[in-house]
């Protein structure tokens, strides 16, 4: 991203670092840092997630909430929206530039300078409406305007990629009510199977619902011990290993542990409990047990263990649909990027008959004449 | 840069990667280069570093004077004259 100010010097994206400060003498490069983005929009949608239980996060920055039925809860729209754009302000503390679409009902007042707000029926047009909305504040569409409001939005509006935008326009197309204007068929036929999902995205015929994920069930993890045993060095590792056991469960895929605790069936029929709500909710080993080790230390149980279970009770979303920035997901990522990868090769070469992608292979790295080094061979994969 | 693949490499489907481009070049009275292109020109605002290569005399000799430069705009480039042509060219660095 580049500020208004550098913008206006002429800096743009994807200049190099050099150019840029060629023509922005006093220029303050900030580095990205995925990883806390991350932590801002898990920490959005957890405190979202206690406005409504439907909540589906789209992209990082992006998030639906279905509210349905929820004027019953909060009393109207208006206080619908107040409740969201609290919730938000008070997760965003530090969360920059976070835009929020809330679908199937209102957006709020401007607790949170930078929460965009949309309210409209169907995904497409809470969207749209957030993005006309001024950070701060929100935009309602109306059922009954709905048609309209989309007819009058620009076709940038639309999901897509920059080179069918420019066709569009090329096409002299500049809203959405210059595109539904055509008939269905023509927009197919020239744009194909997206051709259709847009015109039809921009006709309003599309109202698709929020769709939440359901919260897993608690994850338990124990052991029995074969004979008592009061040692906490013991019991230490113990915890270390089931809290590695309890990660590994399926059903934590894509959620982040935000309760967690340990407790003990102790000799003589007594029991033991710890439970702990992280601040910060994590899928990282180190972060769960570390607490629950100290907490150990300093009020261990009152006899022997028998049987030490290690649950996690409560999650945050956050993983599934941010792999390429968790910490506890660079292997899920990595697949995740070849697989694209691989859909992105298929459609190119059936697009265009012929691969477009290459490999950079070494060929005389120590050459010294640069055009010998590396070369480009057709990728495969 | 991406690991090779395991399929076994065909040379005949590879490309060269940072082929010099022709450029004309104008000189300074110390002979090293001041600007390049025609249209658009852009002038040097710094050279480098200054080496030369000359390898495979044994079949087509190369000759070449190397001058590492930063364009104006800041864009880092390598331009070579080639001796034996006296023609040069210009590279990512």
């Amino acid at each position: 991203m580049v500020s208004t100010i550098a913008r206006r010097m002429g800096v743009k994206p994807g200049v190099t670092v050099s150019q840029a400060i060629g023509l922005c003498s006093p220029l303050v490069l900030l580095e990205p840092d995925p990883v806390w983005y991350d932590e801002q929009f898990a920490r959005l949608l957890l405190a979202l997630s206690h406005v409504s239980p439907v909540i589906e996060p789209a992209e990082l920055g992006r998030a639906y909430v279905g509210v349905d039925g929820l004027e019953g809860l909060y009393g109207g729209p208006e206080r619908v929206l107040a409740e969201i754009a609290a919730a938000a302000a008070e997760a965003a503390v530090a969360a920059g530039d976070l835009a929020t679409v809330c679908s199937a009902a209102p957006a709020a007042s401007p607790a949170s300078a930078a929460v965009r707000l949309g309210w409209g029926r169907g995904k497409f047009t809470a969207w749209v409406a957030a993005t006309r909305a001024k950070p701060g504040e929100f935009v309602i569409v109306a059922d009954e305007h709905r048609l309209a409001f989309l007819a009058a939005q620009p076709v940038a509006a639309l999901p897509l990629d920059p080179d069918t935008h420019r066709r569009l326009y090329q096409l002299g197309l500049k809203t959405l009510g210059d595109l539904t204007a055509l008939p269905e068929a023509a927009v197919t036929s020239q744009f194909g199977r997206l051709g259709r999902l847009v015109w039809r995205l921009a006709a309003g015929l599309i109202t698709d619902p929020v769709t939440g994920r359901e919260t897993p069930e608690p994850i338990t993890a124990e052991l029995d011990f074969p004979t008592p045993i009061a040692d906490r060095v013991i019991l230490a590792n113990t915890i270390d290993k089931l809290v590695e056991r309890a990660l590994k469960s399926p059903r934590r895929t894509g959620w982040r542990v935000h309760t967690v605790r340990a407790r003990a069936a102790l000799e003589q029929g007594a029991s033991w409990l710890i439970e702990l709500t992280l601040k910060d909710p994590s899928a990282d080993q180190h972060r769960l047990a570390a607490p629950l080790k100290m907490r150990l230390e300093q009020a261990p149980p009152t006899g022997a263990v028998e049987r030490l279970a290690v649950e996690f009770t409560a999650f945050a979303p956050g993983t599934s649909e941010l792999q390429l920035f968790a910490r506890d997901a660079q292997s899920a990522a990595r697949a995740g990027r070849r697989k694209a990868l691989r859909a992105a090769v298929h459609e190119i070469k059936a697009r265009l008959k012929r691969s477009t992608l290459y490999h950079v292979i070494e060929v005389h790295p120590w050459s010294r004449l640069p055009e010998r080094r590396y070369a480009l061979i057709d990728y495969e994969p | 840069m991406v690991a090779p693949p395991r399929t076994p490499l065909r040379i005949d489907r590879l490309r060269a990667l940072n082929v010099p481009r022709r450029v004309e070049v104008e000189l300074d009275q110390r002979g090293r280069p001041r600007a390049i292109g025609d249209e658009p020109r852009q002038t040097i605002e710094t050279v480098g570093e200054i080496w030369r290569v000359d390898d495979e005399w044994w079949r087509q000799p190369i000759s070449r004077r190397y001058v590492e430069v930063i364009l104006e705009g800041g864009k880092h480039a390598v331009l070579f004259e080639d001796l034996t042509t006296k023609q040069w060219w210009m590279q990512m660095p």
